[in-house]
Protein backbone atom coordinates (compact mmCIF):
# COMPACT_ATOMS: atom_id res chain seq x y z
CA UNK A 1 0.00 0.00 0.00
CA UNK A 2 2.75 2.40 0.97
CA UNK A 3 4.77 1.67 -2.14
CA UNK A 4 1.57 2.01 -4.12
CA UNK A 5 1.04 5.47 -2.68
CA UNK A 6 4.64 6.46 -3.20
CA UNK A 7 4.55 5.24 -6.77
CA UNK A 8 1.36 7.15 -7.40
CA UNK A 9 2.82 10.27 -5.85
CA UNK A 10 6.02 10.03 -7.85
CA UNK A 11 3.97 9.59 -10.99
CA UNK A 12 1.93 12.74 -10.41
CA UNK A 13 5.01 14.70 -9.40
CA UNK A 14 6.62 13.66 -12.66
CA UNK A 15 3.60 14.97 -14.48
CA UNK A 16 3.81 18.17 -12.39
CA UNK A 17 7.44 18.57 -13.42
CA UNK A 18 6.49 18.34 -17.10
CA UNK A 19 3.79 20.95 -16.52
CA UNK A 20 6.36 23.07 -14.71
CA UNK A 21 8.60 23.12 -17.80
CA UNK A 22 5.69 24.29 -19.95
CA UNK A 23 4.65 26.75 -17.22
CA UNK A 24 8.15 28.25 -17.07
CA UNK A 25 8.12 28.65 -20.84
CA UNK A 26 4.68 30.26 -20.78
CA UNK A 27 5.69 32.46 -17.87
CA UNK A 28 8.46 34.03 -19.93
CA UNK A 29 6.25 34.91 -22.88
CA UNK A 30 2.99 35.57 -21.01
CA UNK A 31 4.06 36.60 -17.50
CA UNK A 32 7.17 38.59 -18.29
CA UNK A 33 6.42 39.66 -21.85
CA UNK A 34 2.64 39.86 -21.51
CA UNK A 35 1.75 37.88 -24.64
CA UNK A 36 -1.68 36.31 -24.44
CA UNK A 37 -0.67 32.98 -25.91
CA UNK A 38 -3.54 30.52 -25.92
CA UNK A 39 -1.74 28.05 -28.12
CA UNK A 40 1.24 26.95 -26.07
CA UNK A 41 0.15 23.33 -26.58
CA UNK A 42 1.16 23.70 -30.26
CA UNK A 43 4.81 23.70 -29.24
CA UNK A 44 4.31 20.75 -26.90
CA UNK A 45 2.58 18.72 -29.60
CA UNK A 46 5.08 19.47 -32.32
CA UNK A 47 7.96 18.81 -29.91
CA UNK A 48 6.47 15.49 -28.82
CA UNK A 49 5.88 14.29 -32.36
CA UNK A 50 9.26 15.47 -33.59
CA UNK A 51 10.95 13.65 -30.73
CA UNK A 52 8.95 10.49 -31.37
CA UNK A 53 9.39 10.38 -35.13
CA UNK A 54 13.13 10.87 -34.82
CA UNK A 55 13.73 8.33 -32.07
CA UNK A 56 11.39 5.43 -32.90
CA UNK A 57 12.22 2.56 -35.23
CA UNK A 58 10.74 2.66 -38.72
CA UNK A 59 7.01 2.03 -38.99
CA UNK A 60 6.06 -1.62 -38.94
CA UNK A 61 3.23 -3.33 -40.80
CA UNK A 62 -0.13 -1.69 -40.17
CA UNK A 63 1.49 1.53 -38.98
CA UNK A 64 2.42 4.56 -40.99
CA UNK A 65 4.51 7.50 -39.95
CA UNK A 66 7.38 9.47 -41.38
CA UNK A 67 11.03 9.12 -40.43
CA UNK A 68 11.52 6.54 -37.68
CA UNK A 69 15.27 7.08 -37.61
CA UNK A 70 15.92 5.52 -34.21
CA UNK A 71 18.15 8.46 -33.23
CA UNK A 72 19.45 8.86 -29.65
CA UNK A 73 17.06 10.42 -27.18
CA UNK A 74 19.11 13.53 -26.52
CA UNK A 75 19.06 14.30 -30.23
CA UNK A 76 15.31 13.86 -30.12
CA UNK A 77 14.93 16.24 -27.17
CA UNK A 78 17.08 18.88 -28.83
CA UNK A 79 15.14 18.49 -32.07
CA UNK A 80 11.87 18.76 -30.13
CA UNK A 81 13.03 22.11 -28.75
CA UNK A 82 14.14 23.34 -32.14
CA UNK A 83 10.89 22.20 -33.74
CA UNK A 84 8.98 24.08 -31.03
CA UNK A 85 11.04 27.18 -31.80
CA UNK A 86 10.42 26.89 -35.52
CA UNK A 87 6.68 26.56 -35.01
CA UNK A 88 6.80 29.55 -32.65
CA UNK A 89 8.62 31.56 -35.29
CA UNK A 90 6.19 30.58 -38.04
CA UNK A 91 3.12 31.31 -35.90
CA UNK A 92 4.64 34.39 -34.26
CA UNK A 93 5.90 36.18 -37.36
CA UNK A 94 2.45 37.04 -38.75
CA UNK A 95 0.49 37.09 -35.47
CA UNK A 96 2.72 39.03 -33.06
CA UNK A 97 1.81 42.21 -34.92
CA UNK A 98 -1.81 41.70 -33.85
CA UNK A 99 -3.37 43.16 -30.77
CA UNK A 100 -3.43 40.86 -27.76
CA UNK A 101 -7.10 39.95 -28.22
CA UNK A 102 -6.51 38.76 -31.77
CA UNK A 103 -3.24 37.11 -30.89
CA UNK A 104 -5.07 35.04 -28.31
CA UNK A 105 -7.65 33.80 -30.80
CA UNK A 106 -5.10 33.12 -33.52
CA UNK A 107 -2.73 31.12 -31.34
CA UNK A 108 -5.68 29.11 -30.06
CA UNK A 109 -6.80 28.42 -33.62
CA UNK A 110 -3.31 27.33 -34.69
CA UNK A 111 -3.20 24.82 -31.83
CA UNK A 112 -6.45 23.30 -33.03
CA UNK A 113 -5.21 23.20 -36.63
CA UNK A 114 -2.08 21.35 -35.57
CA UNK A 115 -4.12 18.80 -33.64
CA UNK A 116 -6.44 18.32 -36.62
CA UNK A 117 -3.48 17.69 -38.89
CA UNK A 118 -2.05 15.14 -36.47
CA UNK A 119 -5.45 13.49 -36.24
CA UNK A 120 -6.29 13.36 -39.93
CA UNK A 121 -3.00 12.93 -41.76
CA UNK A 122 -2.43 9.28 -41.05
CA UNK A 123 0.72 9.03 -43.22
CA UNK A 124 2.39 11.61 -41.03
CA UNK A 125 2.13 10.15 -37.55
CA UNK A 126 -0.27 7.21 -37.62
CA UNK A 127 -3.36 9.35 -37.01
CA UNK A 128 -5.60 8.73 -34.01
CA UNK A 129 -4.03 5.32 -33.40
CA UNK A 130 -0.79 7.02 -32.46
CA UNK A 131 2.40 5.18 -31.56
CA UNK A 132 2.76 2.91 -28.52
CA UNK A 133 5.45 1.34 -26.36
CA UNK A 134 7.85 4.22 -26.67
CA UNK A 135 11.18 3.94 -24.89
CA UNK A 136 12.08 5.76 -21.67
CA UNK A 137 15.51 7.15 -20.80
CA UNK A 138 17.93 4.98 -18.75
CA UNK A 139 15.19 2.38 -18.35
CA UNK A 140 17.44 -0.62 -18.91
CA UNK A 141 19.71 0.34 -16.00
CA UNK A 142 17.02 0.06 -13.34
CA UNK A 143 14.47 -2.45 -12.15
CA UNK A 144 10.90 -1.56 -13.12
CA UNK A 145 9.93 -0.95 -9.48
CA UNK A 146 12.45 1.87 -8.94
CA UNK A 147 12.33 3.32 -12.45
CA UNK A 148 9.46 5.77 -11.77
CA UNK A 149 11.62 7.46 -9.13
CA UNK A 150 14.51 7.69 -11.55
CA UNK A 151 12.28 9.35 -14.12
CA UNK A 152 11.05 11.76 -11.47
CA UNK A 153 14.61 12.58 -10.46
CA UNK A 154 15.55 13.18 -14.08
CA UNK A 155 12.63 15.55 -14.51
CA UNK A 156 13.40 17.42 -11.31
CA UNK A 157 16.90 18.04 -12.67
CA UNK A 158 15.42 19.21 -15.96
CA UNK A 159 13.01 21.58 -14.20
CA UNK A 160 15.91 22.99 -12.25
CA UNK A 161 17.92 23.65 -15.43
CA UNK A 162 14.97 25.26 -17.20
CA UNK A 163 14.27 27.31 -14.09
CA UNK A 164 17.83 28.66 -13.99
CA UNK A 165 17.76 29.59 -17.67
CA UNK A 166 14.35 31.26 -17.51
CA UNK A 167 15.27 32.99 -14.25
CA UNK A 168 18.41 34.47 -15.77
CA UNK A 169 16.51 35.61 -18.82
CA UNK A 170 13.78 37.17 -16.69
CA UNK A 171 16.20 39.31 -14.73
CA UNK A 172 18.49 40.17 -17.63
CA UNK A 173 18.38 43.29 -19.74
CA UNK A 174 16.40 41.25 -22.24
CA UNK A 175 13.82 40.32 -19.61
CA UNK A 176 13.60 43.89 -18.42
CA UNK A 177 12.86 45.03 -21.96
CA UNK A 178 10.11 42.40 -22.18
CA UNK A 179 8.61 43.67 -18.95
CA UNK A 180 8.80 47.23 -20.26
CA UNK A 181 6.84 46.18 -23.34
CA UNK A 182 4.29 44.44 -21.15
CA UNK A 183 3.89 47.49 -18.93
CA UNK A 184 3.81 50.30 -21.46
CA UNK A 185 4.61 49.67 -25.09
CA UNK A 186 4.60 53.31 -26.31
CA UNK A 187 7.04 54.26 -23.58
CA UNK A 188 9.22 51.25 -24.37
CA UNK A 189 9.37 52.51 -27.97
CA UNK A 190 10.90 55.74 -26.74
CA UNK A 191 13.62 53.67 -25.10
CA UNK A 192 14.44 52.28 -28.53
CA UNK A 193 12.96 48.84 -27.85
CA UNK A 194 11.67 47.24 -31.00
CA UNK A 195 8.52 45.33 -30.04
CA UNK A 196 8.33 42.75 -32.82
CA UNK A 197 11.92 41.71 -32.35
CA UNK A 198 11.64 41.23 -28.60
CA UNK A 199 8.26 39.51 -28.76
CA UNK A 200 9.42 37.01 -31.34
CA UNK A 201 12.49 36.17 -29.29
CA UNK A 202 10.42 35.55 -26.17
CA UNK A 203 7.98 33.48 -28.20
CA UNK A 204 10.70 31.38 -29.84
CA UNK A 205 12.42 30.72 -26.50
CA UNK A 206 9.08 29.67 -25.00
CA UNK A 207 8.57 27.45 -28.06
CA UNK A 208 11.90 25.79 -27.42
CA UNK A 209 11.22 24.82 -23.83
CA UNK A 210 7.60 23.87 -24.44
CA UNK A 211 8.87 21.76 -27.35
CA UNK A 212 11.27 19.84 -25.12
CA UNK A 213 8.42 19.39 -22.64
CA UNK A 214 6.68 17.49 -25.42
CA UNK A 215 9.53 14.99 -25.48
CA UNK A 216 9.39 14.64 -21.69
CA UNK A 217 5.68 14.02 -21.93
CA UNK A 218 6.39 11.14 -24.27
CA UNK A 219 8.84 9.72 -21.70
CA UNK A 220 6.11 9.92 -19.14
CA UNK A 221 3.25 8.47 -21.16
CA UNK A 222 5.24 6.07 -23.43
CA UNK A 223 2.42 6.66 -25.89
CA UNK A 224 1.68 9.40 -28.35
CA UNK A 225 -1.73 10.23 -29.80
CA UNK A 226 -3.22 13.53 -30.95
CA UNK A 227 -5.77 13.40 -28.13
CA UNK A 228 -2.98 14.03 -25.59
CA UNK A 229 -2.51 17.52 -26.99
CA UNK A 230 -5.84 19.25 -26.64
CA UNK A 231 -6.08 22.87 -25.56
CA UNK A 232 -6.72 21.57 -22.04
CA UNK A 233 -2.96 21.61 -21.63
CA UNK A 234 -2.85 25.31 -22.55
CA UNK A 235 -5.62 26.17 -20.08
CA UNK A 236 -4.13 24.03 -17.31
CA UNK A 237 -0.74 25.66 -17.66
CA UNK A 238 -2.32 29.10 -17.71
CA UNK A 239 -4.19 28.22 -14.52
CA UNK A 240 -0.97 26.96 -12.99
CA UNK A 241 0.92 30.20 -13.61
CA UNK A 242 -2.00 32.35 -12.48
CA UNK A 243 -2.31 30.30 -9.27
CA UNK A 244 1.44 30.30 -8.73
CA UNK A 245 1.91 33.98 -9.58
CA UNK A 246 2.33 35.48 -13.05
CA UNK A 247 5.92 36.50 -13.85
CA UNK A 248 7.28 34.63 -10.83
CA UNK A 249 9.27 31.59 -11.93
CA UNK A 250 9.12 29.81 -8.60
CA UNK A 251 5.40 30.49 -8.72
CA UNK A 252 5.17 28.72 -12.08
CA UNK A 253 6.65 25.59 -10.48
CA UNK A 254 4.58 25.83 -7.31
CA UNK A 255 1.45 26.45 -9.35
CA UNK A 256 2.12 23.38 -11.49
CA UNK A 257 2.64 21.14 -8.49
CA UNK A 258 -0.48 22.39 -6.70
CA UNK A 259 -2.45 22.17 -9.86
CA UNK A 260 -1.48 18.60 -10.71
CA UNK A 261 -1.71 17.43 -7.09
CA UNK A 262 -5.18 18.87 -6.68
CA UNK A 263 -6.35 17.43 -9.96
CA UNK A 264 -4.85 13.97 -9.74
CA UNK A 265 -5.22 13.21 -6.05
CA UNK A 266 -8.95 12.89 -6.65
CA UNK A 267 -8.09 9.50 -8.01
CA UNK A 268 -7.22 8.56 -4.47
CA UNK A 269 -10.88 8.49 -3.65
CA UNK A 270 -11.64 5.04 -4.91
CA UNK A 271 -15.29 5.43 -5.70
CA UNK A 272 -15.57 2.60 -8.13
CA UNK A 273 -15.51 2.61 -11.89
CA UNK A 274 -18.97 4.12 -12.25
CA UNK A 275 -17.65 7.37 -10.91
CA UNK A 276 -14.94 7.85 -13.48
CA UNK A 277 -16.91 10.29 -15.59
CA UNK A 278 -18.19 12.19 -12.61
CA UNK A 279 -14.64 12.42 -11.28
CA UNK A 280 -13.36 13.93 -14.51
CA UNK A 281 -15.82 16.77 -14.21
CA UNK A 282 -15.14 17.01 -10.47
CA UNK A 283 -11.50 17.62 -11.30
CA UNK A 284 -12.33 20.58 -13.51
CA UNK A 285 -14.75 21.91 -10.90
CA UNK A 286 -12.21 21.70 -8.07
CA UNK A 287 -9.47 23.31 -10.14
CA UNK A 288 -11.92 26.01 -11.11
CA UNK A 289 -12.71 26.64 -7.46
CA UNK A 290 -9.02 26.93 -6.59
CA UNK A 291 -8.60 29.43 -9.40
CA UNK A 292 -11.57 31.50 -8.27
CA UNK A 293 -10.34 31.49 -4.68
CA UNK A 294 -6.89 32.65 -5.77
CA UNK A 295 -8.27 35.40 -7.98
CA UNK A 296 -10.53 36.57 -5.18
CA UNK A 297 -8.14 36.52 -2.23
CA UNK A 298 -4.75 36.61 -3.81
CA UNK A 299 -5.00 37.98 -7.35
CA UNK A 300 -1.23 38.22 -7.70
CA UNK A 301 -0.97 34.46 -7.14
CA UNK A 302 0.66 32.51 -4.35
CA UNK A 303 4.07 33.99 -5.12
CA UNK A 304 3.56 37.47 -6.59
CA UNK A 305 5.98 38.98 -9.08
CA UNK A 306 9.19 39.85 -7.28
CA UNK A 307 10.31 43.40 -6.80
CA UNK A 308 13.74 43.81 -8.34
CA UNK A 309 15.99 45.70 -5.95
CA UNK A 310 19.50 46.86 -6.62
CA UNK A 311 20.07 48.72 -3.36
CA UNK A 312 22.35 45.97 -2.05
CA UNK A 313 23.58 44.97 -5.42
CA UNK A 314 27.17 44.48 -4.26
CA UNK A 315 25.96 41.31 -2.58
CA UNK A 316 24.91 39.23 -5.53
CA UNK A 317 22.40 36.53 -4.96
CA UNK B 1 18.85 70.68 -35.47
CA UNK B 2 15.22 69.62 -35.80
CA UNK B 3 13.08 70.93 -38.58
CA UNK B 4 9.48 70.20 -39.42
CA UNK B 5 8.40 71.31 -42.89
CA UNK B 6 4.76 71.73 -43.90
CA UNK B 7 3.56 68.94 -41.65
CA UNK B 8 -0.06 67.91 -42.06
CA UNK B 9 -2.13 65.42 -40.18
CA UNK B 10 -5.75 64.82 -41.06
CA UNK B 11 -7.93 62.49 -39.05
CA UNK B 12 -10.76 62.02 -41.50
CA UNK B 13 -12.14 65.53 -41.81
CA UNK B 14 -10.26 66.89 -38.77
CA UNK B 15 -7.18 68.85 -39.72
CA UNK B 16 -5.34 68.21 -36.45
CA UNK B 17 -2.12 69.69 -37.82
CA UNK B 18 -2.37 71.83 -40.91
CA UNK B 19 0.77 72.88 -42.72
CA UNK B 20 2.98 73.53 -39.73
CA UNK B 21 6.68 74.32 -40.05
CA UNK B 22 8.92 74.77 -37.05
CA UNK B 23 12.62 74.85 -36.37
CA UNK B 24 14.43 73.92 -33.18
CA UNK B 25 17.98 75.22 -32.90
CA UNK B 26 20.69 73.30 -31.14
CA UNK B 27 20.93 73.95 -27.41
CA UNK B 28 17.79 76.05 -27.47
CA UNK B 29 14.64 75.73 -25.46
CA UNK B 30 11.83 76.12 -27.91
CA UNK B 31 8.24 76.40 -26.75
CA UNK B 32 5.02 75.35 -28.41
CA UNK B 33 1.82 76.70 -26.96
CA UNK B 34 -1.80 76.58 -27.93
CA UNK B 35 -5.20 75.80 -26.48
CA UNK B 36 -6.41 72.27 -25.94
CA UNK B 37 -6.92 70.51 -29.24
CA UNK B 38 -4.59 72.86 -31.11
CA UNK B 39 -2.61 69.90 -32.44
CA UNK B 40 0.52 70.05 -30.27
CA UNK B 41 0.53 66.41 -29.18
CA UNK B 42 -0.27 65.33 -32.71
CA UNK B 43 2.77 67.24 -33.94
CA UNK B 44 4.90 65.48 -31.30
CA UNK B 45 3.48 62.13 -32.35
CA UNK B 46 4.52 62.77 -35.92
CA UNK B 47 8.02 63.92 -35.08
CA UNK B 48 8.63 60.93 -32.83
CA UNK B 49 7.28 58.39 -35.30
CA UNK B 50 4.16 57.41 -33.38
CA UNK B 51 1.80 58.36 -36.19
CA UNK B 52 2.48 58.82 -39.90
CA UNK B 53 2.31 62.26 -41.48
CA UNK B 54 -0.42 62.99 -43.98
CA UNK B 55 2.12 65.23 -45.68
CA UNK B 56 5.31 67.06 -44.86
CA UNK B 57 8.86 66.31 -43.80
CA UNK B 58 10.77 65.93 -40.56
CA UNK B 59 14.49 66.61 -40.74
CA UNK B 60 16.85 65.86 -37.89
CA UNK B 61 20.53 66.81 -38.10
CA UNK B 62 20.22 67.00 -41.87
CA UNK B 63 18.64 63.55 -42.14
CA UNK B 64 15.10 62.98 -43.39
CA UNK B 65 13.44 60.95 -40.63
CA UNK B 66 9.87 61.35 -41.84
CA UNK B 67 7.72 58.36 -40.88
CA UNK B 68 10.57 56.29 -39.51
CA UNK B 69 9.47 53.85 -36.79
CA UNK B 70 9.35 55.26 -33.27
CA UNK B 71 11.95 52.90 -31.79
CA UNK B 72 14.41 53.96 -34.47
CA UNK B 73 13.84 57.67 -33.99
CA UNK B 74 14.41 57.23 -30.25
CA UNK B 75 17.80 55.66 -30.85
CA UNK B 76 18.87 58.71 -32.84
CA UNK B 77 18.73 60.74 -29.65
CA UNK B 78 15.25 62.19 -29.98
CA UNK B 79 13.26 61.44 -26.90
CA UNK B 80 9.68 62.37 -26.20
CA UNK B 81 7.61 62.29 -23.06
CA UNK B 82 3.88 61.71 -22.73
CA UNK B 83 1.20 64.11 -21.66
CA UNK B 84 -0.17 61.48 -19.27
CA UNK B 85 2.83 59.86 -17.66
CA UNK B 86 2.34 56.27 -16.57
CA UNK B 87 5.87 54.93 -16.60
CA UNK B 88 6.24 51.19 -16.34
CA UNK B 89 3.89 50.78 -13.35
CA UNK B 90 4.78 47.29 -12.13
CA UNK B 91 8.49 47.96 -12.20
CA UNK B 92 10.60 49.86 -9.72
CA UNK B 93 11.92 53.36 -10.29
CA UNK B 94 15.41 51.93 -10.81
CA UNK B 95 14.14 49.40 -13.34
CA UNK B 96 12.34 52.21 -15.14
CA UNK B 97 15.65 54.02 -15.41
CA UNK B 98 17.57 50.94 -16.55
CA UNK B 99 15.15 50.24 -19.40
CA UNK B 100 16.46 53.44 -20.94
CA UNK B 101 20.13 52.53 -20.57
CA UNK B 102 21.86 51.78 -23.82
CA UNK B 103 22.55 48.12 -23.00
CA UNK B 104 19.14 47.03 -24.22
CA UNK B 105 20.64 44.88 -26.95
CA UNK B 106 22.54 42.63 -24.57
CA UNK B 107 22.12 39.16 -25.98
CA UNK B 108 20.02 36.25 -24.87
CA UNK B 109 22.90 33.78 -24.72
CA UNK B 110 25.00 36.15 -22.67
CA UNK B 111 22.11 36.41 -20.24
CA UNK B 112 21.81 32.64 -19.96
CA UNK B 113 25.54 32.28 -19.33
CA UNK B 114 25.75 35.05 -16.75
CA UNK B 115 25.30 33.91 -13.18
CA UNK B 116 25.77 37.39 -11.71
CA UNK B 117 22.63 39.28 -10.87
CA UNK B 118 24.29 42.52 -11.85
CA UNK B 119 26.98 42.71 -14.51
CA UNK B 120 29.77 45.31 -14.26
CA UNK B 121 28.25 47.22 -17.14
CA UNK B 122 24.92 47.25 -15.37
CA UNK B 123 26.61 48.37 -12.19
CA UNK B 124 27.74 51.44 -14.12
CA UNK B 125 24.23 52.14 -15.32
CA UNK B 126 22.87 51.72 -11.82
CA UNK B 127 25.35 54.27 -10.48
CA UNK B 128 24.44 56.63 -13.24
CA UNK B 129 20.73 56.17 -12.57
CA UNK B 130 21.28 56.85 -8.87
CA UNK B 131 23.04 60.09 -9.69
CA UNK B 132 20.27 61.22 -12.01
CA UNK B 133 17.58 60.26 -9.49
CA UNK B 134 19.39 62.20 -6.79
CA UNK B 135 19.70 65.24 -9.06
CA UNK B 136 15.99 65.29 -9.81
CA UNK B 137 14.96 64.66 -6.21
CA UNK B 138 13.92 61.03 -6.47
CA UNK B 139 17.01 59.73 -4.71
CA UNK B 140 15.11 57.88 -2.01
CA UNK B 141 12.66 56.25 -4.39
CA UNK B 142 14.79 53.81 -6.36
CA UNK B 143 13.10 50.72 -4.91
CA UNK B 144 9.55 52.06 -5.07
CA UNK B 145 7.03 50.61 -7.51
CA UNK B 146 6.31 53.27 -10.08
CA UNK B 147 2.61 52.58 -9.55
CA UNK B 148 3.08 53.94 -5.99
CA UNK B 149 4.53 57.30 -7.06
CA UNK B 150 2.59 60.55 -6.80
CA UNK B 151 1.56 62.36 -9.97
CA UNK B 152 4.33 64.91 -9.46
CA UNK B 153 6.97 62.26 -8.96
CA UNK B 154 5.79 60.51 -12.10
CA UNK B 155 6.24 63.72 -14.07
CA UNK B 156 9.78 64.06 -12.80
CA UNK B 157 10.56 60.42 -13.55
CA UNK B 158 9.18 60.86 -17.05
CA UNK B 159 11.88 63.40 -17.54
CA UNK B 160 14.67 61.62 -15.66
CA UNK B 161 14.34 58.30 -17.46
CA UNK B 162 15.54 59.37 -20.90
CA UNK B 163 18.64 60.97 -19.38
CA UNK B 164 19.97 57.42 -19.10
CA UNK B 165 20.27 57.22 -22.87
CA UNK B 166 22.09 60.50 -23.41
CA UNK B 167 19.56 62.01 -25.79
CA UNK B 168 20.25 65.12 -27.85
CA UNK B 169 16.80 66.58 -27.93
CA UNK B 170 13.86 66.30 -25.57
CA UNK B 171 10.31 66.72 -26.71
CA UNK B 172 8.40 67.35 -23.50
CA UNK B 173 4.61 67.17 -23.66
CA UNK B 174 3.23 69.32 -20.84
CA UNK B 175 5.99 68.62 -18.31
CA UNK B 176 4.66 71.20 -15.85
CA UNK B 177 1.05 70.04 -15.79
CA UNK B 178 0.06 68.70 -12.38
CA UNK B 179 3.40 69.47 -10.81
CA UNK B 180 3.56 71.30 -7.48
CA UNK B 181 5.43 74.65 -7.34
CA UNK B 182 8.46 73.25 -5.48
CA UNK B 183 8.91 70.47 -8.01
CA UNK B 184 8.28 72.94 -10.82
CA UNK B 185 11.18 75.09 -9.66
CA UNK B 186 13.54 72.15 -9.59
CA UNK B 187 12.27 71.14 -13.04
CA UNK B 188 13.02 74.62 -14.39
CA UNK B 189 16.50 74.55 -12.87
CA UNK B 190 17.08 71.08 -14.26
CA UNK B 191 16.01 72.01 -17.79
CA UNK B 192 18.16 75.14 -17.76
CA UNK B 193 21.13 73.19 -16.45
CA UNK B 194 20.77 70.61 -19.16
CA UNK B 195 20.44 73.26 -21.82
CA UNK B 196 23.68 74.80 -20.60
CA UNK B 197 25.27 71.39 -21.04
CA UNK B 198 24.17 71.40 -24.68
CA UNK B 199 20.87 69.51 -24.63
CA UNK B 200 18.03 70.83 -26.77
CA UNK B 201 14.38 71.12 -25.80
CA UNK B 202 11.04 71.44 -27.49
CA UNK B 203 8.42 71.99 -24.83
CA UNK B 204 4.65 71.98 -25.04
CA UNK B 205 2.87 73.41 -22.06
CA UNK B 206 -0.19 75.21 -20.81
CA UNK B 207 1.61 77.03 -18.03
CA UNK B 208 2.45 80.29 -19.75
CA UNK B 209 4.60 81.62 -16.96
CA UNK B 210 6.68 78.49 -17.14
CA UNK B 211 7.02 78.68 -20.94
CA UNK B 212 7.75 82.42 -21.00
CA UNK B 213 10.33 82.03 -18.28
CA UNK B 214 12.18 79.14 -19.82
CA UNK B 215 11.97 79.39 -23.61
CA UNK B 216 14.21 81.20 -26.09
CA UNK B 217 11.69 81.05 -28.86
CA UNK B 218 8.01 80.23 -28.98
CA UNK B 219 5.57 78.90 -31.55
CA UNK B 220 1.85 79.38 -31.10
CA UNK B 221 -0.71 76.98 -32.58
CA UNK B 222 -4.47 77.23 -32.89
CA UNK B 223 -6.78 74.75 -34.58
CA UNK B 224 -3.93 72.91 -36.22
CA UNK B 225 -2.33 76.03 -37.67
CA UNK B 226 0.71 78.03 -36.66
CA UNK B 227 -0.60 81.49 -35.82
CA UNK B 228 2.47 83.17 -34.41
CA UNK B 229 6.13 82.71 -33.64
CA UNK B 230 8.68 84.86 -31.90
CA UNK B 231 10.64 85.69 -28.78
CA UNK B 232 8.83 85.36 -25.44
CA UNK B 233 8.05 89.05 -25.04
CA UNK B 234 6.86 89.28 -28.64
CA UNK B 235 4.52 86.39 -28.00
CA UNK B 236 3.28 87.91 -24.77
CA UNK B 237 2.29 91.08 -26.59
CA UNK B 238 0.93 89.68 -29.82
CA UNK B 239 -2.76 90.45 -30.26
CA UNK B 240 -3.64 87.26 -32.04
CA UNK B 241 -2.05 85.18 -29.32
CA UNK B 242 -3.85 87.00 -26.55
CA UNK B 243 -7.10 86.56 -28.40
CA UNK B 244 -6.88 82.98 -29.42
CA UNK B 245 -5.02 81.52 -26.54
CA UNK B 246 -4.05 83.58 -23.56
CA UNK B 247 -7.45 85.13 -23.04
CA UNK B 248 -9.11 81.77 -23.14
CA UNK B 249 -6.43 80.22 -20.99
CA UNK B 250 -6.62 82.89 -18.31
CA UNK B 251 -10.29 82.24 -17.72
CA UNK B 252 -9.60 78.52 -17.58
CA UNK B 253 -6.88 79.14 -15.01
CA UNK B 254 -9.08 81.19 -12.75
CA UNK B 255 -11.75 78.54 -12.93
CA UNK B 256 -9.39 75.72 -12.10
CA UNK B 257 -7.72 77.66 -9.30
N1 LIG C 1 -6.07 59.62 -33.10
C1 LIG C 1 -6.90 60.64 -33.38
N2 LIG C 1 -8.02 60.44 -34.09
C2 LIG C 1 -8.86 61.45 -34.37
N3 LIG C 1 -8.67 62.71 -33.97
C3 LIG C 1 -7.57 62.99 -33.24
C4 LIG C 1 -6.64 61.97 -32.88
N4 LIG C 1 -5.65 62.53 -32.14
C5 LIG C 1 -5.96 63.83 -32.05
N5 LIG C 1 -7.11 64.11 -32.70
C6 LIG C 1 -7.73 65.43 -32.80
O1 LIG C 1 -6.76 66.32 -33.27
C7 LIG C 1 -6.86 67.57 -32.63
C8 LIG C 1 -5.55 67.93 -31.97
O2 LIG C 1 -5.33 67.10 -30.84
P1 LIG C 1 -4.01 67.18 -29.97
O3 LIG C 1 -2.85 67.10 -30.87
O4 LIG C 1 -4.11 66.15 -28.91
O5 LIG C 1 -4.12 68.61 -29.32
P2 LIG C 1 -3.27 69.27 -28.15
O6 LIG C 1 -2.17 68.35 -27.76
O7 LIG C 1 -2.79 70.56 -28.72
O8 LIG C 1 -4.23 69.50 -27.03
C9 LIG C 1 -8.03 67.46 -31.67
O9 LIG C 1 -9.17 68.00 -32.28
C10 LIG C 1 -8.18 65.98 -31.47
O10 LIG C 1 -9.52 65.66 -31.18
MG1 LIG D 1 -1.76 67.52 -25.96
Amino acid sequence: MLTGTALFLSSILTLAAIYAVIALALNLEAGVDGLWDLGVVSFVAVGAYTYTMLTVSPASAGQSYIMGFGLPMWVGVLAAGIAGSIVAFLIGKPTLKLKNEYFLITTFAFAEVIRQILTNERWLSNGVAGVYNLAQPFKTYFTPSVYPYILLLLLVIIVFIVYVVVHRLTYSTFGRSLKALRENEPLALTAGIRPDRFHIRAFVIAGFFAGTAGAFYVWYSTVITPSLFTSDITFFVWMAIVIGGLANNKGAIVGSVIFVLAGESLRFLDLGSGFAVRMASMKIAILGLILIAILKWRPQGILPEKKVKFSNSSKNS
Amino acid sequence: MLEVQNAKKYFGGVKAVDNVSIQVKKSSITGLIGANGAGKTTLFNMISGFIPLTAGTVIYEGEDITNQPAYKISTKGIVRTFQTPLGFPRMTVMENMLVFAKNRNAGIFTAIKTSKKVTPLEEEYIERARKILKDVGLGNKEDAWVSDLSAGELKILEFARPLMADPHIFLLDEPAAGINPANLNSLVTLIKDLRNKGYTFLIVDHNLKFIMNICDYIYVMADGKLIFEGLPDEVANADCVIESYIGKKKTEDTVSN
